[in-house]
C-alpha cells in the first residue's frame, strides 16, 4: 500500500485549487461584475474582487433593454426540442449502426465520422438558402432542424451499445424478443449514462449557438438568449456590468442542468471507456 | 488608435471568407443585369423593412417615433424595423444577400457596403435620379465617404459620422513630471513625451495600448493606396517611417507589452485600467469613462489626435437601399428620410455622433460648448469634421487589416526590419485585392 506524503497531498491540493481558479475565476469574475454599482470602477489594477456597493440593479436593466423572459424562451423551446431530436435521433441511428447488419453498415459510420470534420461555418450559407426554400426561414424550427441529429452524438450512442455484452441480447432473443423490443428494454436501459451525455451537450450546443440562430432569424421577437443578449453590446454604450449580468443569466440554467445530471454524467463518460 | 471604436470594433474579423462565398453564390443566383425589383420613380408605399447595426440598446424609442412619423406622413407603407447585433454582421449581410432576403434599408459602413455593392444588390444612387436629388442635402465628403471606388457612384445615403480625440491621463503626466496641462500636438511630441514618461516611470507606464493601424499610417501623410484603389502603396518612405519610430517606441517600453495583440477593445480597457496614459477615442467614450472607471474621468485629459495632412480622421456609416426590393420607393423615401437634416440632427442630440448634412454642423449646439466635457469635445470634433476623411480604404478588407497588423508586429519585436514587413504587408494584399 502506498501513502502520499504530506508534501505530495499538499502540491496535489495547490494543483486542484491553481485549476479551479483558472475555470472557475472568470465566470466569478463575471458575476461580482454584475453585481458593481455604476459608481465603482469596473476595471482597476490590481481587480477588486468583491462589490463595493452591491446592487441587483444591473439584471433590472438586462430585463428592461431586451426581453429577456420571450428570449429564454426561445432558447428553452430550441434547447428542449433539440435534446429530444437528439436522444432518440442519435440512439436510433447509434443502435442501428452498433448491432444492426445492413448493406452499407461501415460506409454510413464513416459518413458520420466525416460529418465531425466539416466546421459548421462552412455550411452556414447553404443551409440557409435550404431554409429559405423549406419557407422556413425565421422559425425556431429552422433553428434546431441543422443540429437536430449531431454526428458525434451518433457516434457517442454507437460506442456505447457496442459495448453492452452482446450474450444479453442474444439471452434475450432466444426468449422472442424482437429488434425493437431488444432496443427499448435492454440497450436503451444499459446506456443511460451516454444519453445523459448526449442531452448535456444537445443542450448546450443549442444554448449556446450564436451564428446560426442569428443568421436564420430576422425577426428580434424570435431570437434566442445568446443573440439577444448581444444587444447589451451597444453601440455607443458599453456597460460591462449590462453585459456580466446578461452571461450570468444566460449560464445559469446550464449550471442547473448540469447539476441534475451530473451524477449520471460522469457515469456516462466513463462508460464507453471502461468497459468492453 | 481607433477614434470611436465603438463603432468601428464590430467590423467582424472572421466574417471575410464567409461573406466572399456568400456573394459568389449569390452572383450565381442573381438573374444578371438588370435591376430587379420595382422602379424607383413609383408610388411610395408597400411593406419594407429597415434594419440598423446595434442601435436598439439605448435608443429603441427613437427608431420607433421615426418609423411613426414616417408612417404618418405615407399611410401606405408599413415599415418594420429590426435590429441586428454587434457581432457577425457581416456574415448576417452576406447570407441575406445570397438568399435574396437582404431588408429594403440596410445601415451599413463603407466597408460593408463595398462587397454587396459589388455583388450588384445594392442601389447606385448617383445612377438613379430619384436618389441623387438628395445629394446637395449632404456634406460633399459625406457623400464622398459612402462613394465607392470603381463602382461608379454612391451606395448608401450618409448617416452619422464619428469622430474623436485623442483622451489622456494627466494623474500618469504629471507622476512622470510632464505638464497635465500640454499634452502633445505633433507627432514628435507624442513620441517625445512617451519616451519621457516610460524613462521616468521606470518602464511601469506605457504611452499607447495598440500597434499602429490603416488609420494612423493615414493620418501621418502616408498614401495607403494607388489613384484608382487598385495597388496598396503605405510601404512608401513615410509609412516606413511611422513604423520605425513606433519600434523606437516599442523598445522604450512606451508601448503596452501587450499592445502587439491588442484588439482596440483591449487597448481601450488599458486606458480604463489607467495602464496606459493616451488612447485615441470617441466623443461617445466620455459616457462610458465616467460610468465604468469614475476615478479616471476625474483625471481625463483631452486633446486633437495629431495628424500631418490637416486632415483628421473620421468614419461613416450609411443606409444603403437594396435593388432588389419590391417597393424600391418607399425604401428611397424612408432612407432620405431618417437622413434628412432634422433627424439626423435628433439622433446626434441624443448619441455622441455628428450629422452628415450640409450646415448642420454650424448649429450652435456643435459650435459654442456649453462649459461641460461633454460640450467642448462635441464643439472640437464637430470642427474637426470639416474636411475629416475616412482614411481607411474601403476595399479594405478585415483579412488585409489582419495582414498589416501582424507584420507590424513582426516588425516590433524585431523579426523584420519595419520596410520588410510593409512590403510584405502590401505584397500579400494586392494579391488578395487582386484574386477578388
Amino acid at each position: 500500500m502506498t501513502r502520499t506524503s504530506w508534501a505530495e497531498k499538499a502540491f496535489r491540493y495547490v494543483l486542484l485549487l491553481a485549476v479551479l481558479a483558472l475555470t472557475v475565476g472568470p465566470f466569478l469574475w463575471q458575476l461580482s461584475t454584475s453585481f458593481k454599482s455604476t459608481t465603482e470602477d469596473v476595471y482597476t489594477s490590481p481587480p477588486r474582487f468583491l462589490p463595493e456597493h452591491p446592487t441587483a440593479h444591473n439584471y433590472a436593466e438586462v430585463a428592461d433593454i431586451v426581453p429577456v423572459w420571450d428570449y429564454a424562451l426561445n432558447s428553452l423551446t430550441v434547447a428542449v426540442a433539440s435534446v429530444l431530436t437528439n436522444l432518440i435521433g442519435a440512439s436510433t441511428a447509434g443502435y442501428a449502426l452498433a448491432r444492426l447488419r445492413f448493406r452499407g453498415r461501415g460506409a454510413a459510420g464513416l459518413a458520420f465520422v466525416a460529418a465531425l470534420l466539416v466546421p459548421a461555418e462552412s455550411l452556414v450559407i447553404a443551409q440557409f438558402t435550404m431554409m429559405r426554400d423549406l419557407h422556413l426561414n425565421n422559425t425556431l424550427t429552422a433553428v434546431v432542424l441543422p443540429g437536430a441529429v449531431g454526428a458525434l452524438n451518433v457516434l457517442l450512442m454507437r460506442n456505447a451499445f457496442a459495448n453492452v455484452p452482446r450474450e444479453i441480447e442474444e439471452a434475450a432473443v432466444v426468449d422472442g424478443a424482437n429488434t425493437w423490443q431488444r432496443f427499448t428494454r435492454i440497450a436503451l436501459p444499459s446506456v443511460r449514462g451516454t444519453l445523459a451525455v448526449v442531452a448535456i451537450f444537445a443542450f448546450m450546443g443549442a444554448w449556446d449557438d450564436f451564428l446560426w440562430p442569428l443568421i436564420v432569424l430576422s425577426d428580434s421577437e424570435r431570437y434566442t438568449l445568446t443573440v439577444g443578449l448581444n444587444f447589451l453590446h451597444g453601440t455607443f454604450q458599453q456597460n460591462p456590468r449590462l453585459v456580466a449580468a446578461g452571461t450570468v443569466i444566460a449560464v445559469a440554467p446550464l449550471v442547473v442542468l448540469f447539476a441534475c445530471l451530473q451524477r449520471y454524467f460522469f457515469r456516462g463518460a466513463g462508460e464507453g471507456a471502461v468497459k468492453g | 488608435m481607433h477614434p470611436s471604436r465603438g463603432v468601428v470594433r464590430r467590423t467582424v474579423r472572421p466574417a471575410v471568407p464567409l461573406l466572399a462565398l456568400a456573394l459568389a453564390l449569390s452572383a450565381c443566383g442573381s438573374d444578371g443585369g438588370g435591376g430587379g425589383g420595382s422602379s424607383a420613380d413609383g408610388r411610395i408605399e408597400g411593406r419594407i423593412t429597415f434594419q440598423t447595426w446595434n442601435l436598439r440598446a439605448g435608443y429603441k424609442d427613437y427608431f420607433e417615433s421615426l418609423v411613426k412619423e414616417f408612417e404618418e406622413k405615407y399611410p401606405d407603407v408599413t415599415v418594420k424595423w429590426q435590429d441586428q447585433p454587434a457581432e457577425h454582421y457581416a456574415d448576417k449581410l452576406g447570407a441575406d444577400a445570397a438568399a435574396g432576403t437582404l431588408p429594403d434599408v440596410v445601415n451599413v459602413s463603407p466597408d460593408l457596403s463595398y462587397p454587396l455593392a459589388k455583388a450588384g444588390v445594392l442601389l447606385n444612387l448617383d445612377k438613379e435620379p430619384v436618389a441623387a436629388k438628395f445629394k446637395g442635402e449632404y456634406t460633399a465628403e459625406a457623400w464622398r465617404g459612402n462613394t465607392l471606388p470603381g463602382l461608379d457612384g454612391a451606395y448608401a445615403f450618409p448617416w452619422y459620422l464619428t469622430t474623436g480625440p485623442l483622451f489622456y491621463n494627466k494623474a500618469l503626466f504629471r507622476d512622470a513630471g510632464l505638464d497635465p496641462e500640454k499634452p502633445p500636438r505633433t507627432y514628435d511630441e507624442l513620441f517625445g513625451a512617451a519616451a519621457e514618461l516610460s524613462r521616468r516611470s521606470g518602464g511601469r507606464t506605457a504611452t499607447l495600448a495598440g500597434t499602429p493601424a490603416i488609420e494612423d499610417f493615414g493620418r501621418y501623410g502616408v498614401r495607403l493606396m494607388d489613384e484608382d484603389a487598385t495597388r496598396f502603396t503605405y510601404n512608401e518612405p513615410r509609412g516606413v517611417e511611422l513604423l520605425t519610430r513606433y519600434k523606437r517606441l516599442h523598445d522604450e517600453g512606451g508601448l503596452d507589452p501587450q499592445a502587439l495583440t491588442s484588439t482596440p477593445e483591449q487597448a481601450g480597457r488599458k486606458f480604463l485600467e489607467q495602464k496606459v496614459a493616451m488612447n485615441p477615442g470617441g466623443a461617445n467614450d466620455l459616457a462610458n469613462f465616467r460610468k465604468n472607471a469614475p476615478s479616471l474621468y476625474r483625471n481625463l485629459g483631452i486633446t486633437d489626435a495629431p495628424n500631418n495632412t490637416g486632415k483628421p480622421n473620421m468614419y461613416v456609416m450609411g443606409l444603403a437601399v437594396n435593388r432588389n426590393g419590391k417597393h424600391k420607393a418607399a425604401a428611397i423615401a424612408f432612407a432620405h428620410f431618417v437622413t434628412d437634416r432634422k433627424n439626423q440632427e435628433a439622433f446626434a442630440h441624443r448619441v455622441a455622433v455628428f450629422p452628415s448634412t450640409k450646415g448642420s454642423l454650424d448649429d450652435p449646439y456643435w459650435t459654442k460648448h456649453d462649459g461641460t466635457d461633454e460640450g467642448r469635445v462635441r464643439v472640437a470634433s464637430a470642427k474637426s469634421l470639416k474636411g475629416a476623411v475616412n482614411y481607411t480604404p474601403v476595399v479594405m478588407s478585415d483579412e488585409m487589416k489582419t495582414i498589416l497588423r501582424n507584420e507590424v508586429a513582426k516588425a516590433l519585436q524585431g523579426k523584420k526590419s519595419p520596410k520588410e514587413a510593409l512590403d510584405d504587408a502590401v505584397a500579400q494584399s494586392d494579391r488578395l485585392l487582386r484574386r477578388k
